[in-house]
């Protein structure tokens, strides 16, 4: 018998260009919670999709209670007791949450004998039972796309019981949760330890390593670094060990200045398509030289904000001014040329065009004036110079310089392509959202010193972000959204991360 | 009066199984503009088997229809591969895809067409004659005053296509298939994550497809055109896609929708007859249902909810 | 046979890797028709030089009185005329993402309309009435465009089903007045338009062969250049492109996403016309009632062929037009039913549309031979703590 219930022995990973895992040996022994630390892009999820089955590696093997095993596909490793919850849910948003635990193990029955169906109200009843057992309450019967991200996660964790599994893999699993939900969420994964589990979390914040973990394997570009004792490792250890240098943990912040108002919202009010109020009746002001930040669970109505601020959306009612001129019924290109920025969520989705080269995604906000084009006419050479200048500034890794085609760039490249065009412009209003999100530790802090620098230019800042760590550190002002309503707004001294994160689950009274 | 239900139910049906058969293909994530292909290819088999088997089989022989059927089907499930091929193979822009399909239907048929008949009677003619269908009506039923008319002078394959359909209609919402099916189109990561093969699938779906579009064929060229020729591309695919989305990728509303199709197709034409208007006219009452489709499409279309996944060739190595 | 794929792979990667892809497109089809011709007994060499001799590219055996080897090309030419115009015009829409599946329905009522307000006025002078079709080609076909543009912001329609509905709706429509008021009773088709209002001279004497000339190729050119220097180097085509590609990106850019939809359907649209006024004003002088010319597909594979270049769909088009055009000689010289010419541009098209499949595989080809190469670095990594732990036990 071997002392390790999971064993992956020198694995090698390749994709197109780059070495996702090198050689990576590590042992997991039954009953433990053990931590997969790493920054993005370190190779961790890599490595447990193979173990998940949903990769082959290139070369190595993987040993489950010291046997060999080959994965083909995921239904493999979920035969040997093997499950994950992945970061992207892997949920069927218009099914109701039983018809997503049994997917893929349907419980089929004869009706007369004969016709086959799956007897979805089986599935209820055990499903409640399970949910019951394990403290994760949950009704069966909701459909997916009505219920908030803490319950989707406790359905993935549910799919994984309802499986039998022994080996539970977590993808990241906090991301997406206020500090009350990681706290319940840690619980969750204490009690499974207790009922024999065994835990594989992967993850980036090393306070919840110190917290839950019993071992910590630390890769590093697709490489395994170290292996440590939670218990015997320091959270800077850790945090040294992840990076490959000394990590600053906090960024030097000037005391604000506040000026005029820049943004202000009044009564704002916007409908989705199905006349449904996601941003109702909101109010704030943001200055120059300040940092308004919007913290919230994730679909609350921040990306709604944002998006009827910059004119992608229409507000159903209320006013938006923007330095004394009210843009509410304004084209965006009118809005931007009022003052506004905008580095959206979505990168490749929103903030590029990503078959199109680098050079013309950087002139997106000024290709139509002098000097990109004269009398309609493009002038491809301001294109080429304007790039170089940015590629220059902003330190944009780009192999074919102004004519690499965007898409084949790093995700860290491109937001820094879009951060550099937007803070090129000089307005009055800028609006980030997520900007750090999926970019390694050097990228964030190189993003958060430039947030800081413009609000000390005087520019107002509004950063609207789910790293509730990130509105902390950087906000001057916070707000709080929930189901679309400012619950709370406050000067960021006079709010804890525990308040905060109370008013992201809804409670008004503190 | 009764004439128009007759007539009305004898073209809602085939343009019914058609936008089930686009339905289960969108559903599963393949978005389906090849409709109108497959039902053009599906009606040559069912065509051809038809005018090879009638000498053998004695002219009149109402056998020959079902078998007729069941060919156009089979080619129609062959043919729907290329679209397959392309679109979760290849990975190619599917509704490029389907474009290509039509075009390349179109040819392919009229090129065989003639190359069957050359082979078959020596002459290059560019349509198979297909036997007259035999028709029933339903006792008791078709004497029911104004509705009457839904059950009289019916084609077999009327009914064929209604008990498809609703055995279509179980397999997409109470079977294992159908749900996987469904999530396919949404989510196909999490098919793909629950051990279900997102590939074999889709590919199933898309025959399914081609099947149902092929059956709708040959129904057409029995019912409509009484033979087999390039007067199958109508756009009577097109119209099934406009019903599926009316029906807003659900059977039930689907059906709905067909009938109202149906019902104006032929209001018109026995419209322009009680006018007394001269023959010359029908051609303003045959563009009726295309612009029916353009009005529908103009107040429904807007609110519409098509499967997440549509469009979106899956593949598993995407990180 | 490893060699021969990094080739492959290196060209279709290249910088011409869109001509690549058009170049083994055609090499496949000429391999698949020949198959399918060998299996209908016919000798594919001589079915294919028949291609090129009934256009004028080589001689036939023998010409009738007032007929030769350039009377075949020009006629070649007055084919190729519309074509062209016809895929720039499914290229314009398809740049901004909108599949223009209405070309034919646009070609017929222009030309249509064109027939019945200037093709049949016999008062006008020829310099009045051919710039007149030409006008009314581009805006009757420009309005047809802009209602599909419409449709599509403003009650989001799918633009292949609303074209395909308006292409019916038009066919019966012209039928109706052809049938009615217009027609020939002894061809069944609409009555002829006048010489001064088409677009093709006819019976031009050049030595002693009887030629059509084609004034409408000049056009086809000239507006080929034009979209080309439309994409290439205006804002206008700039913002369309954009659009095409990511129109939520253009959205957020400021870019009026429905004004560049209806402009770009427009414009596709009017060369539509264009096309179809060439078409029935040009190559054929009468309209066939209550049939959709198969140019207006035909301009699909044209342009896909072409990978959506102007310039590219010039020499795309003498391709197809070769197969459509020679298919007559082809077929009364070799005894082939004339429908494989539709035929093989639709195989044709079937292999243009994997382009982006072939040019995926040999991006991938390349990257593997690029990593067989460095992987002997890679190898000699140190074992890592965790490595050594894991072998002693």
């Amino acid at each position: 018998m071997s002392e390790y219930i999971v064993e992956m022995r020198h694995i090698t990973k390749r994709f197109p260009g780059i070495i996702a895992n090198n050689d990576v040996s590590i042992g997991i022994r039954k009953g433990e919670v053990y931590a997969l630390l790493g920054e993005n892009g370190a190779g961790k999820s890599t490595l447990m999709s193979m173990l998940f089955g949903m990769y082959e590696p290139d070369e190595g093997e993987i040993l489950i209670d010291g046997k060999t095993v080959t994965f083909h596909s995921s239904t493999d490793a979920a035969a040997c007791s093997i499950g994950m919850v992945h970061q992207h849910f892997k949920l069927v948003e218009p099914f109701t949450i039983a018809e997503n635990i049994v997917l893929g193990v349907e419980p089929v029955e004869k009706r007369l004998g004969v016709l086959p169906w799956v007897n979805i109200r089986k599935a209820n009843e055990q499903i409640s039972e399970l949910s019951k057992a394990y403290g994760l309450e949950v009704n069966p019967t909701d459909r997916i796309e009505d219920v908030p991200v803490s319950v989707r996660q406790r359905v993935e964790i549910l799919k994984m019981l309802y499986r039998g599994a022994e080996i539970m893999i977590f993808d990241e699993p906090t991301a997406v949760l206020t500090p009350q939900e990681i706290d319940f969420l840690l619980q969750i994964i204490d009690n499974l330890r207790k009922d024999g589990k065994t835990i594989i979390l992967i993850t980036h914040k090393i306070a919840e390593i110190k917290r839950i973990a019993d071992r910590c394997a630390i890769l590093r570009q697709g490489r395994l670094i170290d292996v440590r004792d939670v218990a015997e490792s320091s959270v800077q250890d850790l945090a040294d060990l992840m990076v490959g240098r000394q990590v600053r943990f906090t960024q030097d912040k000037a005391a604000p200045n506040f000026r005029d108002p820049v943004l202000e919202v009044q009564n704002l009010t916007v409908r989705d398509e199905h006349k449904f109020e996601v941003v109702k009746d909101v109010s704030f002001t943001v200055h120059g030289g300040e940092i308004f930040a919007i913290a919230g669970v994730s679909g609350n109505g921040q990306e709604e904000i944002a998006d009827a601020i910059a004119g992608l959306v229409k507000a159903a009612s209320g006013k938006i001014i923007l330095n004394g001129k009210d843009i509410t019924g304004e084209p965006v290109r009118e809005r931007c040329l009022t003052g506004l920025s905008y580095i959206p969520e979505d990168r490749n989705a929103t903030g590029t065009i990503p078959d199109m080269t680098l050079q013309e995604n950087l002139a997106l906000r000024e290709y139509y004036k002098e000097p990109f084009s004269k009398k309609g006419i493009l002038q491809h050479d301001a294109f080429r110079r304007y790039a170089d200048q940015l590629i220059e500034t902003y330190d944009i890794r780009c192999a074919q310089g102004p004519d690499t085609v965007l898409r084949s760039m790093s995700g860290g490249n491109q937001q820094k392509a879009i951060v550099g065009r937007e803070i090129e412009e000089q307005t009055s209003l800028i609006i980030f959202v997520q900007p750090t999100r999926g970019l390694d530790i050097g990228a964030i802090e190189n993003i958060h010193r430039q947030i800081l620098q413009e609000r000390d230019r005087g520019a107002a800042i509004l950063l609207i972000s789910l790293e509730l760590e990130e509105v902390m550190m950087l906000a001057d002002t916070i707000g709080v959204l929930y189901r679309g309503e400012m619950l709370r707004i406050d000067s960021a001294e006079n709010m804890t991360m525990q308040e905060v994160g109370r008013y992201m689950m809804g409670v008004r009274e503190a | 009066m009764n004439k128009v239900f007759t007539d009305g139910l004898s073209f809602a049906l085939p343009l019914l199984i058609m936008a089930v058969g686009a339905l289960y293909s969108e559903k599963s994530g393949v978005t389906n503009l090849a409709i109108e292909g497959f039902q053009g290819v599906g009606a040559f088999f069912g065509a051809l088997a038809a005018t090879l088997l009638a000498p053998l089989m004695g002219n009149g022989n109402q056998m020959i229809i079902y078998i007729a059927i069941l060919c156009a089907a089979v080619g129609g499930a062959l043919f729907s591969c290329i679209h397959g091929l392309l679109c979760i193979r290849f990975r190619a822009n599917q509704v490029i895809s389907g474009v290509v399909i039509n075009i390349l239907s179109v040819a392919l048929t009229a090129f065989f067409t003639s190359a069957a008949n050359t082979a078959i009677n020596g002459t290059a003619s560019n349509k198979f004659v297909l036997d007259v269908s035999a028709r029933f009506s339903i006792p008791l039923l078709s004497q029911i005053p104004w509705i009457g008319g839904l059950f009289t002078n019916m084609y077999p394959f009327e009914i064929i296509i209604i008990v498809l359909v609703i055995i279509l209609w179980y397999l997409l919402n109470r079977t294992r298939f159908g749900m996987r099916l469904r999530a396919c189109g949404e989510n196909p990561q999490a098919v793909d994550a629950a051990g279900a093969n997102v590939i074999r699938i889709r590919w199933a779906a898309v025959m399914i497809s081609g099947a149902l579009s092929g059956i709708g064929g040959i129904c057409f060229a029995y019912s409509l055109i009484g033979n087999f020729s390039p007067s199958i591309y109508q756009g009577f695919g097109y119209l099934a896609i406009a019903a599926m989305i009316f029906g807003n990728w659900s059977i039930g509303p689907t059906t709905l929708a067909c009938l109202v199709f149906g019902l104006a197709k032929s209001g018109g034409l026995q419209l322009c007859i009680a006018a007394g208007l001269p023959s010359n006219y029908t051609d303003l009452f045959l563009m009726l249902p295309y612009v029916l489709t353009l009005l529908l499409l103009v107040f429904f279309s807007k609110k519409n909810h098509p499967p997440k996944a549509a469009g979106e060739p899956w593949d598993k190595s995407k990180r | 046979m490893k060699k021969k794929n990094i080739f492959l792979a290196r060209r279709l990667t290249g910088r011409y890797a869109s001509l690549w892809v058009s170049v083994i497109a055609i090499l496949l089809t000429i391999v698949t028709a020949s198959i399918l011709l060998l299996i209908m007994g016919k000798n594919p060499l001589t079915a294919f030089a028949s291609f090129l001799q009934g256009c004028g590219f080589l001689a036939k055996e023998n010409y009738g009185g007032g007929s030769g080897q350039l009377t075949d090309m020009l006629d070649f030419l007055n084919y190729l005329t519309p074509l062209i115009l016809a895929s720039l015009a499914f290229i314009t829409a398809f740049k901004a993402g909108l599949f223009n599946i209405g070309i034919s329905g646009q070609m017929l009522l222009a030309g249509f309309t064109a027939t019945v307000l200037v093709g049949y006025n016999k008062a006008l002078s020829p310099f009045i009435a051919k710039p007149l079709v030409l006008l009314i080609g581009l805006i009757v076909g420009g309005l047809t465009g802009v209602l599909v543009g419409y449709l599509k912001y403003r009650f989001n329609i799918h633009e292949v089903v609303s074209t395909i509905m308006i292409n019916y709706i038009i066919s019966y429509l012209t039928g109706f007045f052809i049938n009615n008021y217009h027609v020939d009773m002894m061809t069944r088709n609409s009555k002829v338009c006048t010489p001064e209002a088409r677009l093709t001279l006819t019976n031009v004497m050049i030595g002693d062969m009887k030629c059509k000339i084609p004034l409408g190729l000049i056009i086809a050119i000239l507006i080929a250049l034009l979209v080309s220097f439309l994409f290439r180097k205006t804002v206008l085509g700039f913002e369309i492109k954009a659009v095409g590609q990511n129109r939520r990106c253009s959205e957020y850019s400021g870019i009026r996403v429905s004004r560049t939809i209806l402009i770009s359907m427009g414009l596709s649209g009017a060369i539509a016309g264009l096309a179809g006024v060439a078409y029935y004003l040009g190559y054929t002088n009468t309209i066939i009632p209550k049939s959709l010319p198969s140019m207006g597909y035909d301009s699909i594979s044209v342009a896909l062929l072409g990978s959506g270049s102007p310039i590219g769909s010039i020499f795309a088009a003498a391709v197809v037009s070769v197969f459509q055009q020679g298919s007559n000689y082809m077929s009364s010289s070799l005894g082939v039913a004339k429908e494989i010419a539709s035929l093989i541009t639709g195989i044709l098209l079937l292999f243009a549309s994997c382009g982006n499949y072939m040019k995926y595989l040999a991006g991938r080809t390349m990257q593997q031979t690029s990593e067989i190469a460095s992987q002997g670095s890679s190898r000699t990594a140190p074992a890592s703590p965790e490595s050594k732990e894991a072998k002693t036990k």
